[in-house]
């Protein structure tokens, strides 16, 4: 600093300070609840958590009691709904189709992600690509996958093959779909500046495009195997002699509401861990990432 | 007795970039973006394109780095006929580019990778420029934790430590603060001093292109074609190390007027 400072600025270092006490509490406007965009503490999150679940539980109680006594044992109450679980799981071995289901889910969307993200990551890549399947792929994703179960039985019969091509029908033209949008999403600027760097096509694909696009695929994966658990019960509707489907199908020809509920029940929590494991791996495989709002 | 005049111009001598009658239409040539230009840099030269708004400098820019191709027309670098992008030419964008996945080291240590520059060699130059870009004590972070200014520099040392014969920059600070952006300014001729490369920069603020270049360039508005070029002569061939000294050179109020001036009656 030039110590003949410019006359017309004039300091303020040297004025004495005349509030030797503290300035003035400031006191914030009161919270709303309603406030735009405003995030909740992980604990007030927690709480709100709960009393959604609890409301939820709440009215399913409250439905059950408010359903005239005949009509009463088709809408059955959460600690009936809890008993016929708890009889499922340690009479029925219903562990064995549970686990028998996720293997369905987890082998039909293992395959429907390795055939959808390669494509849709190339169609996203390349023009010509997009160009040679797109407007195929689109017809496809119009078709409803219910409607391919009196092929797929024809096809393979009652079998697992069957369940395992239908859960894989469902999911993946949609994933294809969505893998695509996320790897035209990148920034174009990530490409540019590995040309410009004087990479080759395939380190740009691999090093450059894959990365860049992996944290949004795997926001697509996590929402289709929601997807593909949704199908789940329509899948092993037809001859199916196991899994958590057809355990529901059975308890409906006999009327065993308490036992379809369970069956609801239980997908509903798997369908939940499921989430829990993909946000999980993904803190873990990108921990470079932005947290993304959900 | 016969003086042969000793003829100074070796063969090496070519420019390291030629532009020859470039003219690029878009929209099936309905419209023309770039209308005929021709220019070279000189080695070792910081030139600046400045023109208004939507003449045709990124164009120009992008089709120097075989980004995009011309209508009509030839480039050459040092004297070789050039298509499409390569690492001769090294491109720094304004949008930030530095890799997400990648800690800023392994950003800068990127582009050497490509080249296939040995393991050892490629980390001492990349510390070497993480220092010289002031990064060394964020060199394994990520760029979220990066502010702009910083992402920008590790571009900034990306691009150097591949060492492109040509840097291109697109208002590679355009984005940035004021106060970040005269910082980087300064720190770029720094490093552009030190490095010697020859340096191509779009601007639209009169003041940067004033400080960095030695050689303005400047387009008239659409199509895009050389208005002026104007060597910065008023520097006396001197980069100037800390911007306000720019306001004390005669001729640097001027300069700037004039340049105003032809804006000003371009937008008109
Ligand atoms: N891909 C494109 N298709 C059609 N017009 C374009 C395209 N790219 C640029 N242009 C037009 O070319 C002109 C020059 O653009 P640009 O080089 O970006 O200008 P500048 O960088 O000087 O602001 C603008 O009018 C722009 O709209
Ligand atoms: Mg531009």
């Amino acid at each position: 600093m030039s110590k003949s400072r410019d006359a017309s600025v004039s300091s303020l270092e040297n004025l004495p300070s005349e509030n030797a006490e503290a300035a003035p509490l400031y006191i914030p406007p009161k919270e709303r609840f309603f406030e735009f965009r405003r995030q909740p503490s992980a604990q007030r999150a927690a709480v709100l958590a709960f009393i959604g679940a609890l409301a939820f539980f709440g009215l399913w109680e409250a439905g059950h009691y408010l359903t005239p006594a005949p009509a009463r044992k088709f809408f059955p109450s959460i600690g009936e709904v809890g008993s016929a679980l708890y009889v499922l799981f340690a009479e029925r071995n219903f562990l064995h189709d549970v686990s028998i289901s996720c293997g369905r889910i987890f082998v039909s969307f293992l395959a429907a992600s390795a055939i959808g993200v390669p494509i849709g990551i190339l169609m996203g890549c390349f023009g010509n690509i997009r160009a040679l399947f797109n407007p195929t792929l689109t017809a496809w994703r119009y078709l409803p996958a219910a409607s391919f179960i009196p092929l797929l039985l024809v096809w393979f019969g009652p079998t697992d093959q069957a369940k395992i091509a239908l859960l894989f029908i469902g999911v993946i033209f949609f994933l294809i779909s969505l893998v695509l949008d996320n790897t035209t999403a990148i920034q174009k600027e990530f490409v540019e500046a590995g040309l410009t760097m004087g990479a080759s096509r395939r380190v740009i694909l691999t090093g450059i495009v894959v990365p860049a696009a992996l944290p949004a695929i795997f926001d697509s994966m996590r929402n289709m195997i929601a997807v593909s658990w949704t199908y789940l019960v329509i899948a092993e509707i037809v001859g199916a002699q196991d899994g958590i489907g057809a355990v529901m199908m059975r308890a409906g020809r006999f009327l065993n509401v308490d036992v379809i509920m369970a069956g609801i029940v239980t997908i509903g929590a798997l369908g939940l861990l499921t989430d829990l494991i993909f946000r999980g791996a993904c803190r873990v495989l990108f921990p470079w990432n932005v947290e993304r709002r959900s | 007795m016969n003086i042969v005049a000793k003829d100074f111009t070796p063969v090496t001598n070519v420019p390291p970039l030629k532009a020859t009658r470039i003219t690029k239409e878009y929209l099936g040539g309905s419209f023309k973006a770039l209308d005929d230009v021709s220019f070279e840099l000189h080695d070792n030269q910081i030139t600046a394109f400045v023109g208004p708004s939507g003449c045709g400098k990124t164009t120009m820019l992008r089709i120097i780095a075989g980004l995009e191709y011309p209508t009509r027309g030839r480039l050459e670098v040092f004297g070789k006929n050039v298509q499409g992008p390569g690492p001769d030419r090294g491109m720094i964008f304004q949008a930030y580019t530095s890799f997400p996945w990648l800690t800023a080291m392994q950003n800068v240590e990127y582009g050497m990778k490509i080249l296939k520059v040995p393991a050892a060699e490629r980390r001492e130059r990349t510390m070497n420029f993480l220092k010289l870009v002031h990064l060394e004590k964020f060199a394994n972070a990520y760029p979220r934790a990066l502010s702009g200014g910083m992402k920008q520099r590790v571009a900034l040392a990306r691009t150097l430590a591949q060492n492109p014969a040509i840097i291109l920059m697109d208002e590679p600070f355009g984005a940035l603060d004021a106060q970040v952006r005269w910082e980087m300014q300064e720190l770029m001729i720094e490093l552009i001093e030190r490095e010697k490369k020859t340096v191509v920069a779009i601007t639209h603020d009169i003041e940067e292109a004033i400080y960095l270049a030695d050689r303005i360039i400047f387009f008239s508005r659409q199509p895009g074609r050389i208005k002026a070029d104007i060597p910065l002569t008023f520097k006396g061939g001197r980069r100037i190390k800390q911007k306000e000294e720019l306001l004390e050179m005669p001729g640097y109020a001027e300069l700037e007027r004039q340049l105003f001036a032809m804006m000003r009656e371009e937008i008109k």
